[in-house]
């Protein structure tokens, strides 16, 4: 009983890990850019939930479109100027140092905004639990793991069934044969980063209600998320969706078994481990063998 | 008479040294401004990153003690001068290295007398820096042992040291009834809580009490769903968390959203704050936690007189909620003050002796350092409060408790 115990509440979490690094992995995949201002996307998708919720009541869960919204025009805006202009001029290693630089720009303004007070969302479901048997399920990580899966759900469709999908896959296999079939390729890349910054803010909106969070919170996200993304592969939901499961699992049962100190530890082994015996990832790069 | 490019250069020079001297020169060197002289603290604190909201708090402190003595009381009169003082702390992002580099810097600018960032892990590398250039630092943020116990004489806490700071506890848990019998811990990897955790150990042992589980955490902890299984599984009478806010947060929510109750819930941190509070709303009711001040203590001295005239004038001059940190924060400064004035001196040697020697009383409570320079355990230990109805209640040392301690808690769903 303690073992399936165990078993949910990491599935739980790892659920909650794979919607807040999917969006990493999609811009990792498609445009190659390790994407340092993840985090800042994940929070600043908590605190809108927040004002959402307390300026309007509207619960965290029902306003995820509103923050992705928001964030995907953000995110579209901030592709097509900072970024664009670094990738074009220098490489795109150089978009590793915008980006830290730019999160930690974000963080201080999202300190002087928000103050850097640890902040909370509780709707009215946030302390209830229900039992199954001897088994104890928290409603609020329910509810998260389930938003998490829905929209995992409607991105793995959208990417494979829509032809905006096409034209990403598309353009992350083949850039320049994309660019020759008629694609514009940087509108892609824009409207790519800012589906990952999209995302990042509805797992904000997740993470709000199952965590405390300030602006100093965002780079365990973006650490989180890389894990992430080397466990389960680049580019893909599933990918995303496995890795972050996979890392709920492995912080869950190390805590039981091992000891809860060793959580952390044991997830940077296995990081080193699988960076050393398989660097695709257990999914691989979904877009195949074009980088 | 023609002038040399050297001739310039050096007069230049001079200038540009005269400027940044009358500038920067610090503290005992008393730079005149418009007749009155300076004393400048510094020290950096957390302002940004994870132990902001506490750090902020202490600053606010610093703060109100500052434009109290400054702008009611006329500055303070030491030796035959009057000073006014100014506080010049920046931002250490809750970053060792960053809170390292810039106290250095403040060290080589002159800066005589500091003031401690919040969080072990900060002030344990600053406290080295400032030690070394034999300047007194006067801190309300770090209680690691390891502060206290590497035969430092320029370091001063007005808080006991973390393995003393359960000795009230320890006689509080041994007051209820019915009697506790089993405790377990939980505490975070860091400098502070462990030393707190295993000082709260032995004082509980000492008391007769068993404890059950020390569950240790790591430092940055996002779940804790599988601990707390365990505990469900085999319930601890109290469950003491040595933990710093967000951890606290987290905990507590866990606890009521997968319903795991014990008799009673003590977070050494994190329940003193405005944001605990919010997250928690009714189930804050009941979680017990430690304050080293409150304003309906019977305390009372000299500058601001009792605890509740601090409480008054805080609220007057600042928005931010109190909490006991701010009083803390104040302590200081007022610890400083006190010492500069017996010892009739600024210079830093002189103040590191009256601070070693310094016996007081005021609004904080009675202010006396160990030989290790942590607060006297006796004086200056914690008060235990209690969140009831939505008010911070002390509920030990009988003789400061204005409300009796509710033990066993209601189960969470009873506090919704």
């Amino acid at each position: 009983m303690v073992a399936l115990q165990t078993l949910i509440d990491g599935l739980i979490l790892g659920g909650v890990f794979s919607l807040a690094a999917v969006g990493f992995s999609l811009i990792f995949g498609v445009l190659g850019i390790v994407n340092l201002t993840h985090g800042i996307f994940v929070v600043a998708g908590a605190y809108i939930a927040l004002l959402l919720w307390s300026g309007l009541g509207l619960d965290p869960l029902v306003g995820i479109p509103v923050i992705m919204v928001v964030l995907f025009a953000t995110g579209y805006v901030y592709q097509r100027t900072i970024i664009q202009w670094a990738t074009e001029r220098a490489t795109v290693v150089a978009s590793l140092l915008v980006t830290f630089g730019v999160a930690l720009v974000m963080r201080n303004i999202l300190q002087l905004i928000f103050s850097s007070d640890i902040r909370s969302i509780s709707p009215s479901y946030s302390f209830v639990s229900f039992s199954l048997g001897d088994l104890r399920i928290d409603a609020v990580r329910v509810a998260g793991l389930t938003t998490s899966l829905v929209l995992l759900t409607v991105l793995t469709l959208f990417l494979s069934r829509t032809s905006f999908g096409r034209m990403i896959r598309a353009t992350a296999q083949q850039p320049l044969a994309a660019g020759l079939s008629g694609i514009n390729v940087p509108h892609v890349y824009g409207l790519t980063f800012a589906l990952g910054a999209a995302f990042a803010g509805a797992s904000g909106a997740v993470i709000g209600i199952v965590a405390p969070f300030s602006p100093a919170t965002e780079a365990i996200w973006t650490l989180n998320a890389f894990v992430v993304v080397v466990l389960g592969g680049v580019g893909s939901p599933a990918g995303a969706l496995l890795g972050g499961l996979l890392l709920g699992v492995i912080n869950t049962m190390t805590a039981q078994y091992i000891g809860p100190s060793f959580t952390n530890a044991t997830m940077f082994l296995v990081l080193v481990l699988m960076l050393l015996v398989r660097p695709q990832g257990l999914m691989g790069n979904a877009f195949g063998e074009s980088r | 008479m023609a002038i040399t490019r050297r001739q310039v250069l050096r007069t230049t020079g001079s200038g540009l040294i005269a400027a940044a001297a009358a500038r920067y020169l610090p503290a005992g060197s008393a730079h005149a401004q418009a007749g009155a002289k300076t004393l400048v603290f510094g020290g950096s604190i957390p302002m940004s990153g994870a132990s902001a909201e506490t750090g902020q708090n202490v600053l606010f402190g610093y703060r109100a003690a500052i434009k109290k003595i400054n702008e009611d009381l006329g500055g303070v009169k030491i030796g035959n001068e009057t000073y006014k003082l100014d506080v010049k702390m920046f931002d250490d992002a809750s970053d060792p290295s960053r809170a390292t580099t810039l106290i250095q810097r403040q060290v080589d600018e002159g800066i005589n007398y500091f003031l401690g960032s919040f969080g072990s892990n900060i002030v344990l590398p600053s406290c080295a820096i400032t030690e070394r250039a034999r300047r007194p630092m006067v801190q309300a943020g770090a209680g690691s042992d390891l502060v206290f116990t590497q035969k430092r004489k320029y370091v001063f806490g007005v808080f006991p040291r973390a393995s003393l700071q359960f000795e009230t506890s320890a006689d509080f848990l041994k007051s209820l009834t019915p009697a506790v019998k089993r405790v377990a811990f939980i505490y975070t990897n860091d400098a502070f809580s462990k030393f707190q955790a295993e000082g709260g150990k032995k004082a509980l042992e000492d008391k007769g009490m068993s404890v059950a589980d020390m569950i240790q955490l790591p430092a940055q902890v996002s779940d804790v769903s599988t601990v707390l299984s365990s505990i469900r599984a085999n319930p601890p009478d109290v469950l003491i968390c040595c933990v710093h806010d967000d951890a606290a947060i987290l905990i507590a929510r866990q606890m009521v959203s997968t319903g795991t109750n014990v008799n009673l819930l003590y977070q050494t941190l994190g329940p003193q704050t405005e944001a605990y509070r919010q997250a928690l709303g009714n189930y804050a009711n009941g979680v017990v936690t430690q304050a080293y001040w409150s304003e309906g203590a019977a305390f009372k001295g000299s500058y601001f007189g009792t605890a509740k005239d601090f409480a008054d004038y805080y609220r007057k001059n600042f928005d931010r909620p109190l909490t006991y940190h701010m009083a803390s924060g104040a302590a200081c400064i007022l610890a400083y003050v006190e010492a500069m004035k017996n010892a009739g001196s600024i210079a830093p040697e002189d103040v590191r002796d009256a601070l070693a020697k310094l016996d007081f009383k005021c609004f904080y409570g009675h202010i006396r350092f160990t030989a290790d320079g942590d607060g006297d355990p006796k004086l200056l230990g914690p008060l235990i409060v209690q969140n009831q109805s939505g008010k911070v209640e002390v509920v030990f040392p009988e003789e400061a408790a204005a409300a009796k301690a509710v033990y066993p808690v209601p189960s969470w769903k009873d506090r919704a």
